[in-house]
C-alpha cells in the first residue's frame, strides 16, 4: 500500500483501477472533470479505455454495452449530466447488469451553480429514471472513501448484477486528503452465465429489459423487488458516534457529516448529549439503527445540504415515535460548526421543530 | 445593405461590458459584432457555455436584449419554441409591441453545438424556424477544464486527449459541422470570424434577411485553451483563413461560394500550429509525422471546398 496525496476526484479513479475497471465512459461537467482527466491519462496507459462520448446520455449508453459484455465499466458526472444519464440507468438497471456511476453533486435546480449540495438525494435514492429499480448508493465523507467506496461499489455491483452509485459532493470530488492507495484486486466473479461477451459459451445469452407480456414484467419486477430486498438486509453500512446516551442523534452524510463530528465534540464538553448517525449507503437506508434509537427518550435532527431530502427517511424510520427536525443549507453555502451547536442548543431547549 | 465600420460602429452596442469573459477572449468579440448587426429587436438565446457564464451570472446580465439560457443540449429547441410563440402570437394579432421583423438568434459552443447539441440544433434546423443559429466554435469544451470536442483538430492535447508516453494528443480530425448543415438544405449557411469583420456582418445580415433558418459557424481562438498570448486571437483568425485552416465560404440555397480567395502560396500549417501550447508537442523529435498528416488533411478539406465553389 502506497500513501498518496490526492483530490476526492482522483482518489475514484484510483479505487476504479485498483478494482480492475478498464473501460471509462466521460462527459466534461464541473465539478467531476477531473475524474475523466484522470480518467484519460490513465485508462489507455494501464491498457484501458478511455472514452469522451458526445453526450452524458451517450456515455451511459457505452457503459451499458461494456457491462454487458461482463467488463467492469463507470462513468462519472454532476448533477445535470446525472439527470440525462437516467434513461440508460434504467435500462441497465431493467437489464441487470453491473456499473458503477458516480455523482458529484453541485447546486440545482436547472443550471444552477457549480457548488457543493445534497439535493439529488431522491433523484439517486429513489431511482431516478422510470420503473421499479435502486441504486446501490454510497455517501463518501473524505477522498480515502472515494477510493474504499468505489471499490465496494463494484464489488457488490457485480455481487447482485445491478448498478452501484457513489454520491458525493462538490467538496469530496475537489478536497485533497492524504489516500492509502489499496491494492489491486483481480475481479472475484464469473461472467459467463449472463454476459455477451462474443465467446461460445456466452452465445445463447441475452441482455434486454423488454418484456411485452404482463406476466413475464410482472415476474420480472418482483425477481428485481426481490434482490433489492436481499441487499437491503445485507448491505446496510453506517457509523454510529455517541448515541447510546444522546438526547439528539444529529444524521448526516458526506461533508456535512464531517462538520457535525467536529461538533459533537464541543457539545459534549459543554455537557449536552449529542450523537451522530452517519449513513454511508444512501439506499439501502440504515433506518434500522434510527428505528432502535427512536425507541427511547431522544430527538433527531437531519443536516443537509437541501431543503430537506433525507429527513423524509429519517422520518419513516422514526415513524412517529420522536421528533424529527431539519436543518439545511444550499446553494453552496455549508453550515458552520457554530450554526449547528446553536441549532442544537435551539433543539434541545425545546425551540425548534 | 453592407455598412462600413463608420455607420456599423454608430449601432448600438448590445453587449454591455464588465461581462466575464477571459482577457484577449475572441468570443465576446464575435457577440458583439454579430448584435451591431443584428440591432435591438433581437431575442438571444444561449446554451451553456462560456459565453453564456460570463455574459449571465444571475442577477447581472450583460444582454440589452431579451436573452433566454437553455441547457448544454437545447438551445436550437428553446429558441424554436420562441420562435413558434412569437408567430402563434403575430398570426393572431396578440403580439403585445408589433414589430416589422424580429430575429431569433441561438449561441452554441463546439461541444454545445458539434455534439450534445446536434440533435436539437438538426431538429430545429429541419422544422424550418426563422432563427439564426451561431456556433462559436474553440474547438474544445473550454468553460468546463478544455476537453476535447467534435471540433477538436487532430492532434491538439485536451484534459481528455492529453499528449504524454502513450498517446499524442487528439487522435481524430475535426467534423466537418458546417457541410452537415448544408444537408439540411436550409436557406443560408456560411463560416467565417471575428478578424474578418466585413466578411462577419455581411453572413449575418444575409442570415437574418432569408426566410427561413440559417446557420453560421465562426472560429472563437481560445486564449486559455489554445495556450497563446492573449494579445494574437484576431491574428490567429486571420492565419487559420490564409493557410487554408479555416475557408471563407457561404451556402446560399446549396450553392457553395468562396468569399475570400486565399493567395496561391498559402502558409503551411506549422507557423500557426507553433503559436499554440495545445500543439507544442507536435514539434516533439517521432511526431514529424502528424504535423504532415494535418497538412495533408488541411489541403484535402481545402481543395473539397474549392471545388465545391467552384474555384478549382
Amino acid at each position: 500500500m502506497s500513501r498518496q496525496f490526492m483530490k476526492g476526484n482522483d482518489a475514484i479513479v484510483v479505487g476504479a483501477l485498483q478494482a480492475g475497471c478498464r473501460a471509462y465512459y466521460g462527459y466534461p461537467i464541473t465539478p467531476a472533470s477531473e475524474i475523466a482527466h484522470a480518467a484519460a491519462m490513465h485508462f489507455p496507459a494501464l491498457g484501458g479505455t478511455f472514452i469522451q462520448a458526445e453526450s452524458e446520455i451517450a456515455a451511459i449508453n457505452m457503459v451499458y454495452g461494456t457491462a454487458g459484455m461482463g467488463i467492469r465499466t463507470m462513468t462519472a458526472s454532476s448533477s445535470p449530466g446525472f439527470s440525462l444519464k437516467q434513461e440508460g440507468m434504467s435500462y441497465i438497471a431493467g437489464a441487470e447488469l453491473p456499473c458503477v456511476v458516480v455523482n458529484v453533486v453541485r447546486g440545482g435546480p436547472g443550471l444552477g451553480n457549480i457548488a457543493p449540495e445534497q439535493a439529488d438525494y431522491f433523484q439517486v435514492t429513489k431511482g431516478g429514471g422510470h420503473g421499479n429499480y435502486r441504486l446501490i448508493t454510497f455517501a463518501p465523507n473524505c477522498a480515502q472513501e472515494m477510493c474504499d467506496l468505489t471499490v465496494l461499489a463494484f464489488d457488490l455491483a457485480d455481487k447482485y448484477r445491478t448498478p452501484a452509485c457513489l454520491m458525493a459532493d462538490g467538496f469530496t470530488g475537489q478536497m485533497m486528503e492524504p489516500v492509502e492507495v489499496p491494492l489491486a484486486k483481480e475481479v472475484p466473479y464469473d461472467h459467463t452465465s449472463w454476459a455477451v461477451a462474443g465467446t461460445p459459451e456466452t452465445s445463447k445469452n441475452l441482455i434486454s429489459s423488454i418484456y411485452l407480456e404482463s406476466n413475464d414484467l410482472e415476474r420480472h419486477n418482483l425477481k428485481l423487488d426481490a434482490k433489492y430486498k436481499e441487499i437491503t438486509a445485507n448491505e446496510v453500512r453506517y457509523e454510529e458516534y455517541l448515541c447510546d446516551d444522546a438526547e439528539l442523534i444529529i444524521v448526516a452524510f458526506g461533508i456535512v457529516s464531517r462538520i457535525v463530528y467536529s461538533t459533537i465534540d464541543e457539545a459534549r464538553a459543554a455537557g449536552k448529549k449529542i450523537g451522530l448517525i452517519r449513513p454511508i449507503t444512501l439506499w439501502p437506508y440504515p433506518s434500522g439503527i434510527i428505528s432502535q434509537h427512536a425507541e427511547r427518550d431522544v430527538q433527531f435532527l437531519s443536516v443537509e445540504l437541501s431543503t430537506g431530502q433525507m429527513v423524509e427517511d429519517v422520518r419513516l424510520a422514526v415513524n412517529g415515535r420522536a421528533p424529527v427536525h431539519f436543518y439545511g443549507r444550499c446553494g453552496g453555502n455549508v453550515p458552520s460548526g457554530d450554526e449547528l451547536l446553536a441549532e442544537y442548543d435551539r433543539i434541545l431547549e425545546g425551540g425548534r421543530s | 445593405m453592407a455598412m462600413n465600420l463608420q455607420t456599423l460602429s454608430k449601432n448600438e452596442d448590445l453587449l454591455a461590458g464588465g461581462h466575464r469573459a477571459c482577457a484577449g477572449c475572441t468570443g465576446s468579440n464575435i457577440l458583439r459584432q454579430i448584435m451591431l448587426t443584428a440591432g435591438p429587436d433581437t431575442v438571444v438565446g444561449g446554451a451553456t457555455g462560456c459565453m453564456e457564464v460570463v455574459t449571465t451570472i444571475f442577477p447581472y446580465t450583460a444582454w440589452k436584449t431579451p436573452f433566454i439560457h437553455s441547457a448544454f443540449e437545447n438551445c436550437a429547441a428553446t429558441i424554436s419554441g420562441v420562435e413558434t410563440a412569437y408567430r402563434a402570437l403575430k398570426a393572431s394579432g396578440e403580439l403585445p409591441v408589433p414589430r416589422e421583423k424580429m430575429n431569433f438568434i441561438a449561441f452554441g459552443g463546439d461541444g454545445g453545438t458539434y455534439d450534445i447539441g446536434l440533435q436539437s440544433l438538426s431538429g430545429a434546423m429541419e422544422r424550418g424556424h426563422n432563427m439564426l443559429y451561431v456556433c462559436y466554435d474553440n474547438e474544445a469544451y473550454m468553460n468546463t477544464g478544455i476537453q476535447r470536442s467534435g471540433a477538436t483538430p487532430f492532434g491538439a492535447h485536451t484534459s481528455t486527449s492529453p499528449a504524454g508516453t502513450v498517446k499524442q494528443g487528439k487522435e481524430q480530425h475535426r467534423k466537418d459541422l458546417t457541410k452537415i448543415m448544408v444537408a439540411h438544405n436550409i436557406p443560408y449557411v456560411a463560416q467565417t470570424t471575428p478578424f474578418h469583420w466585413r466578411d462577419l456582418q455581411m453572413k449575418v445580415q444575409k442570415a437574418l434577411e432569408v426566410d427561413g433558418p440559417a446557420f453560421l459557424n465562426i472560429l472563437m481562438p481560445c486564449t486559455v485553451g489554445w495556450g497563446f498570448d492573449p494579445a494574437i486571437g484576431m491574428e490567429l483568425c486571420k492565419q487559420a483563413v490564409e493557410a487554408n485552416f479555416w475557408p471563407l465560404f457561404e451556402v446560399v440555397d446549396g450553392e457553395y461560394k468562396l468569399t475570400y480567395k486565399p493567395k496561391e502560396d498559402r502558409p503551411l500549417m506549422e507557423p500557426w500550429l507553433k503559436q499554440q501550447v495545445r500543439f507544442k508537442h507536435l514539434f516533439k523529435p517521432g511526431n514529424e509525422g502528424m504535423l504532415v498528416e494535418i497538412q495533408r488533411w488541411v489541403d484535402s478539406e481545402f481543395n473539397k471546398i474549392m471545388k465545391l465553389c467552384g474555384e478549382a
